[in-house]
């Protein structure tokens, strides 16, 4: 029983060094390879380009031509 | 399936490609140019630099940035809440959502190349960079009406325009006071990291009728008011002149679309002038007065001189890397990490991630002096560049480096802001800060008077370089009015100068391969050398960021 509890728990670290491995391999994968600047330049730009385009924007002749006479500029 | 060529095997040098894995090839076999997808400026890979210094980039500059850049939104953005704000900036702003997401491609541009301590503290300097972007990008989005922000962080946030000096809230800090220059981050720095948003900024001014042979810079800054593209955080404005005419007819503007309280900070143009410092030094205490009138603070002494005496140590470290740039070949900063870092903890004031990065560059420096390690063993030529530079195409340096052996160990923009600032008494620290505000970049060495532009010869001298990077803004007409005085004393001087025409944040003028050609043209026919990497002589990166 003792030596199934140790077994167990070797496995489990194992699997977590293995997890950590794979991660850490693919994430070397995906900066050797330009993944992430593949991913930006071809999906995510085209596709927050697209939205920005698309978005309303306020007409800047909405804000008044005016001036705003603060106390201090008035005493200016 | 295709039979391997065993006789092509036969021929490989196994020895030399194991060195090479181990230890990344030697400069001038490397072929960086053949790493390019063309026109995109991404890479097929990455490049292999031998096993320590990929590793290195990999896990210290890559991983640790992207790493980092989580940890600053959470902690200047303030917890869960901060980042909700920032995914609504990013889906809300042009400037954030397409632009810096791409930023860990700016380091692979600037840091190509590079090797062992010159990687490490260069790597060091976007990293300070990276974080005062975040640490606005946060201030901005936290704060912004537009998208939901904290009305009560609003309240106490002055807006300025990019080149007021960030040393004006030093007074107000402890108070909870912030300061954000309104076109730093969604205009100036974007230039650099990617380039392709800055345009839409340009088209939108010249679209609304403003001329285009103005300074596209002025251009773009008005663009993102037009466009409706700039967050609404600050309940007041101090603006100024910049150096320029082209910004003060695009300030109009501005300052029609922030409809806000606004006080005009000049910047004189004669500065070498007691009277005028000492009209400058009463402006500055009006737009402090102002500040106290639209944030309800209060003039803290104490506080502004904790944060100048921090900025004077940051301008002392400064001295100590220039001398080490100046009489040693262990300088391990390159061109670009210097300019950027260095204008950009200048001009937006002493800040903690400063000199966090400081540290770390310090005992890599010390490595190097004590080592004597040579930094950019490569060099052909020490450059100094002088000048406005272009912001689409920071990186030449990088470049310039790896073709040709072209080491960039200064620039104007690093010099412009040498001064210690006296806390002593009020009337000293007030008149130093009156010629720091003076001294705004642009201003000094391009459009600051014929001494000024002319101290090029003193700083070559001391820099001990022996050719000029002129930088040429072909919309800049102050500059452009100096060209014949410079060809003349290059003349007379005996010094090789390339000029490198340019157009501030827009490539579309004079592309960027305009520029490689230049230079190009120059070391094949003036200096009769040969490239250390011919695969860089001409690529496409007409489409890159």
């Amino acid at each position: 029983m003792f030596f199934g509890k140790k077994k167990k728990k070797k496995s489990l670290i194992g699997r977590i060094i293995r997890a950590f491995l794979g991660i850490y391999a693919g994430l070397f994968c995906v900066f050797f390879f330009d993944l992430d600047g593949k991913l930006l330049y071809y999906v995510v730009e085209p596709f927050m380009k697209n939205h920005f385009d698309n978005m309303e924007r306020r007409d800047p002749h909405t804000v008044p031509y005016d001036l705003i006479d603060t106390e201090y500029m008035q005493k200016k | 399936m295709k039979k391997p060529d065993l006789k092509k095997l036969k021929e490989v040098n196994f020895k030399k490609a194991a060195k090479d894995f181990v230890y990344g090839k030697p400069h001038g076999e490397r072929r960086l140019g053949d790493l390019y997808i063309p026109k995109t400026g991404l890479y097929k890979h990455r490049e292999w630099r031998g096993i320590k210094d990929t590793m290195y980039y990999f896990n210290n500059i890559w991983l640790y940035n992207y790493g980092m850049i989580v940890r600053d939104l959470m902690v200047y953005g303030g917890g869960p809440k901060g980042a909700v704000q920032f995914l609504k900036g990013t889906w809300r702003y042009r400037w954030m959502g397409q632009t810096y997401l791409t930023v860990l491609h700016w380091f692979d541009r600037c840091l190509e190349g590079m090797r062992g301590e010159t990687l490490a503290a260069s790597a060091w300097h976007f990293r300070g960079i990276v974080s005062a972007c975040l640490y606005q990008i946060t201030g901005f989005f936290n704060r912004d009406a537009n998208i939901g922000g904290d009305l009560a962080l609003r309240a106490k946030t002055l807006g300025t325009d990019e080149t007021v000096w960030g040393g004006i809230i030093y007074p107000y800090m402890d108070q909870g006071a912030m300061y954000l220059p309104t076109q730093m981050i969604p205009y100036f720095v974007t230039c650099h990291c990617n380039n392709h948003t800055v345009l839409n900024y340009i088209d939108a001014a010249q679209a609304y009728g403003l001329p285009g042979d103005p300074c596209p810079m002025c251009q773009a800054e008005a663009g993102i008011f037009i466009e409706d593209d700039v967050p609404d955080s600050y309940v007041a404005v101090v603006t100024t002149n910049e150096a320029c005419d082209g910004s003060v007819g695009t300030s109009v503007i501005q300052d029609w679309m922030m409809n806000k309280p606004l006080f005009a900070m000049p910047q004189v143009m004669q500065f070498d002038d007691d009277t005028v410092l000492e009209n400058c030094a009463k402006e500055i205490e009006m737009a402090w007065r102002f500040t106290e009138e639209q944030l309800g603070v209060e003039f803290h002494w104490d506080e502004l001189v904790k944060h100048i005496k921090l900025q004077n140590q940051q301008n002392q470290f400064e001295r100590e890397k220039w001398d080490v740039a100046a009489n040693t070949h262990s300088y391990p900063i390159n061109g670009v990490a210097q300019a950027l870092y260095r204008i950009f903890y200048s001009q937006y004031g002493e800040r903690p991630f400063w000199h966090d990065v400081d540290k770390k560059v310090r005992k890599i420096m010390e490595k190097c002096v004590n080592e004597d390690i040579n930094t950019f063993p490569m060099t052909r030529h020490r450059v100094i560049a002088w000048s406005c530079a272009p912001l689409y195409y920071s990186a030449w340096c990088t470049w310039a480096y790896n073709c040709w052996g072209l080491n960039t160990i200064i620039n104007m923009d690093s010099l412009m802001f040498d001064l210690d600032i006296r806390t002593d008494t009020y009337e000293n620290c007030l008149l130093d800060i009156a010629k720091y505000h003076e001294w705004a970049p642009m201003r000094r060495m391009a459009v600051g008077g014929l001494q000024h532009i002319f101290e090029l010869w003193e700083n070559m001298e001391k820099f001990n370089c022996d050719m000029v990077m002129m930088y040429d803004q072909l919309q800049c007409k102050g500059m452009q009015g100096v060209v014949g005085l410079f060809e003349d004393e290059f003349r007379a001087r005996n010094i090789h100068a390339i000029w490198m025409p340019h157009a501030l944040p827009d490539k579309r003028t004079v592309p960027r391969s305009q520029i490689r050609q230049i230079i190009n043209d120059y070391m094949f026919t003036v200096m009769g050398e040969e490239p250390l990497d011919p695969s860089l002589l001409d690529f496409d990166d007409s489409d890159s960021w």
